[in-house]
């Protein structure tokens, strides 16, 4: 098997797709995954293999901004994986050129996987065009992080965080302290997919969406948002830092709060020494919809693998093992699974009501041209060069071209 | 049989076969794929049809759709000063380090070696290490700055449209200059010392030294270096990556960042064609000037 991908990968500089089969009887899989050994992926291959010794698993690492890369030049020179994580917008865009394998064929025919436990958010995610591209690996949507500490120290209630747009606003005025370099709130309004994930919910709970941005509410949470940053209640830098890099500042103190996601508390448990507590993301006014963003990638199989069975069973197993991934992995299950004894429980608490919000990015095969027209409204307005309305009626004529309309 | 092994080892065949390895490494390696991105930038082409030949030619819609874009006129003259601030602040910088470690003086190699760290870093190191320098509120500059009472409010070198291009500019100069340093000093180095001798006898002073010889005879290395450096931050691409990512909205973005945006963010590979062959017109440009250089050096 690893003869024939080496002589695959030779021959692919001819254009020569040549098909193999599995010369021996064990059966190999390549995984790519964006995990680091030790984390999910690695974890689960280790496990499957140990119960299945007829099937090995070979597992690499990707960057998370390359994937989408690697995978295209993978497919192109005929060295795809069989089995790989991509993160959930790119789903469409993968599924649209019948790179991904229909699973739902084999969902029917699984004891394991049931669509119907799937939640709506992931679920949609994966759905393309009738067909069922990939299971969501979990699920993740963000929430507000708050230093209970500081809010008792600032007079505040550490019981009643901020519940609409008003209160948080008011909230960071008092919890920004610029004598000692402590901000309000930190978020992340960067030109890239992090930008887009952080504001959509906003944009959303004001009855927008990807495909109608040039809305007043729009408008509105962009003005909140240049308000935080230009009375400096958050970072000028929030323009350029990730969501990981702001959250590290909410660690170290120097900020109050924090929108960011699950996926932080490993981190936040071992550098934040103080009381930090999660809420659901601040609505408008009362009464409004609530909407959050929708995170984390899901488990495909690439339409060309040699070995597609035992790809699904691999994939089953780690949907089986779908209550174990908040309390091991710091993500939370994309299916209606109990999780035992959770961590934390107050915040998973938070972000288990949270995921009812969650809302898709798209789907549509070219999300990236339409995050990209949002990013750029959203940099546009913050930095003042547009007013929110002209930058979100110009994105919308982007996404409009894009959207064929 | 024999003959024609023997001439590949040591007669005209083997002189023939170099000169055909290096003719080929020049097809495969520059040649193609300057030609392909040619052709890519006529062609409708996205990441999924890179390895296809479902193609569509375009023509020079491609083209008319970069130069188009709002932002195509702020990109380009931000890619002017990127490289005209850099290359100015980098030669003179490196010039005159160069001269000066040309003095005779205890421990002046092992100081001049100290500035070489700056260059065998990898520049996203060289981005990660400026980030915490130039970040807005902790960093080490805004710190420096405001203890020696400069600046009353910490300056957002990264974030603040106005300052994130200069800020990019500022670590690629300090990159650029261990380079410039070296390839001067070696130049300072050729120059014989009895010529400055003789002019300092004939009563030359040392600013008269400088304009009458050092800079004539350098007139080849300067070139050089200018050309190469010119090369060399059109390919800085880590900085960006690491600093700013060309934000915010566009204020630090430069011609080589965006073409691998539009490549590879928004998958419009044709478009990130367009601008790596508008990059290549001024770059082919930039090396006859080198070549040029060069060729006035081999004269001498």
């Amino acid at each position: 098997m690893t003869f024939s991908k080496t002589l695959a990968s030779a021959t692919a500089l001819g254009c020569a797709a040549f098909p193999f089969g599995a010369v021996a009887q064990d059966v190999t899989l390549d995984l790519w995954t964006i995990d680091d050994p030790g984390e999910y992926h690695y974890v689960m291959a280790d496990e499957f293999m140990e119960a299945n010794p007829d099937v090995k698993i070979n597992v690499r690492t990707v960057q998370f901004e390359d994937m989408v890369n690697d995978l295209a030049r993978g497919i192109a020179a005929n060295d795809a994986p069989d089995i790989t994580y991509i993160d959930n917008p790119e789903v469409a865009l993968f599924a649209s050129r019948g790179l991904l394998l229909d699973l739902k064929p084999y969902i029917e025919a699984s004891d394991v996987v049931n669509e119907a436990d799937i939640f709506p958010g992931p679920l949609s995610s994966v759905s393309y065009d009738g067909g069922i591209y990939g299971i969501p690996r979990g699920a993740n949507t963000i929430a507000l992080y708050y230093n209970a500490d500081m809010y008792r120290d600032a007079g505040l209630d550490p019981d009643d965080p901020p519940q609409t747009w008003d209160e948080l606003y008011e909230a960071a005025k008092v919890l920004t302290k610029p004598e000692d370099n402590v901000y309000g709130i930190a978020f992340s309004a960067v030109g890239t997919e992090e930008g887009t994930f952080q504001f959509l919910p906003w944009l959303q709970m004001t009855g927008g969406d990807y495909d109608n941005v040039d809305t007043e509410g729009g408008a509105e949470a962009l003005t909140l948002w240049k308000m935080l940053i230009d009375e400096k209640l958050a970072s000028p830098d929030t323009l350029i830092r990730g969501q990981w890099d702001s959250t590290g500042t909410f660690n170290a103190g120097s900020a109050a709060m924090s929108i960011s996601g699950p996926w932080e508390l490993p981190r936040m448990s071992q550098e934040a020494d103080f009381d930090f507590r999660a809420a659901l993301l601040p609505i408008p006014e009362e009464g409004a919809e609530r909407a959050s963003a929708l995170g984390e990638g899901d488990n495909v199989i690439l339409a060309n693998s040699d070995n597609p069975d035992e790809a699904f069973k691999f994939i089953e197993f780690l949907y089986a093992n779908m209550d174990r991934v908040w309390n091991e992995f710091g993500y939370l299950p994309a299916s209606d699974v109990e999780v035992v004894d959770p961590a934390y429980p107050e915040i998973y608490a938070v972000f288990e009501e949270s995921m009812k919000y969650a809302r898709n990015r798209g789907p549509h095969p070219e999300w990236p041209k339409i995050s990209k027209a949002i990013q750029t409204a959203i940099q546009y307005s913050l930095t003042g060069q547009a007013s929110p309305e002209d930058a979100l009626a110009t994105a919308q004529s982007q996404i409009d071209r894009v959207l064929g309309k | 049989m024999t003959r024609i092994f023997g001439s590949l080892r040591d007669g005209r065949g083997f002189d023939t076969v170099l000169v055909f390895m290096a003719l080929g490494y020049l097809l495969v390696f520059s040649a193609f794929p300057l030609i392909y991105n040619i052709v890519m930038s006529t062609q409708s082409v996205d990441l999924f049809s890179l390895a296809s030949f479902d193609r569509p030619f375009v023509g020079l819609d491609n083209y008319r759709e970069v130069l188009s874009t709002p932002e195509a006129n702020l990109i380009f003259w931000n890619t002017v000063k990127f490289v005209v601030l850099s290359i100015v602040f980098q030669l003179s910088i490196g010039f005159g380090l160069a001269m000066f470690f040309n003095q005779d003086f205890p421990g002046a190699s092992f100081l001049r070696g100290l500035f070489l760290a700056g260059w065998i870093m990898p520049a996203l190191v060289v981005g990660a290490v400026w980030s915490w320098i130039l970040a807005g509120d902790f960093g080490v500059l805004n710190y420096v700055l405001s203890s020696l009472g400069v600046i009353e409010e910490h300056i957002f070198w990264l974030s603040d449209p106005d300052m994130s291009l200069y800020a990019v500019i500022i670590a690629n100069i300090w990159l650029g200059v261990p380079f410039n340093m070296l390839l001067l000093s070696v130049g300072l180095a050729g120059i014989p010392k009895d010529v400055y001798e003789a002019a300092e006898m004939d009563g030359a002073n040392a600013i008269r030294r400088f304009f009458t010889i050092t800079l004539p005879l350098m007139r080849a290395q300067l070139g050089a270096v200018i050309s190469l450096g010119i090369i060399f931050t059109l390919q800085q691409f880590d900085l960006f990556a690491a600093l700013t990512q060309g934000g915010p909205s566009n204020a630090s973005n430069v011609f080589q960042y965006w073409s691998w945006q539009l490549s590879f963010q928004t998958y419009e590979i044709g478009l990130g064609s367009v601008v790596s062959v508008l990059m290549i017109v001024f770059v082919i440009f930039v090396a006859a000037i080198y070549v040029r250089s060069t060729r006035h050096e081999h004269a001498m």
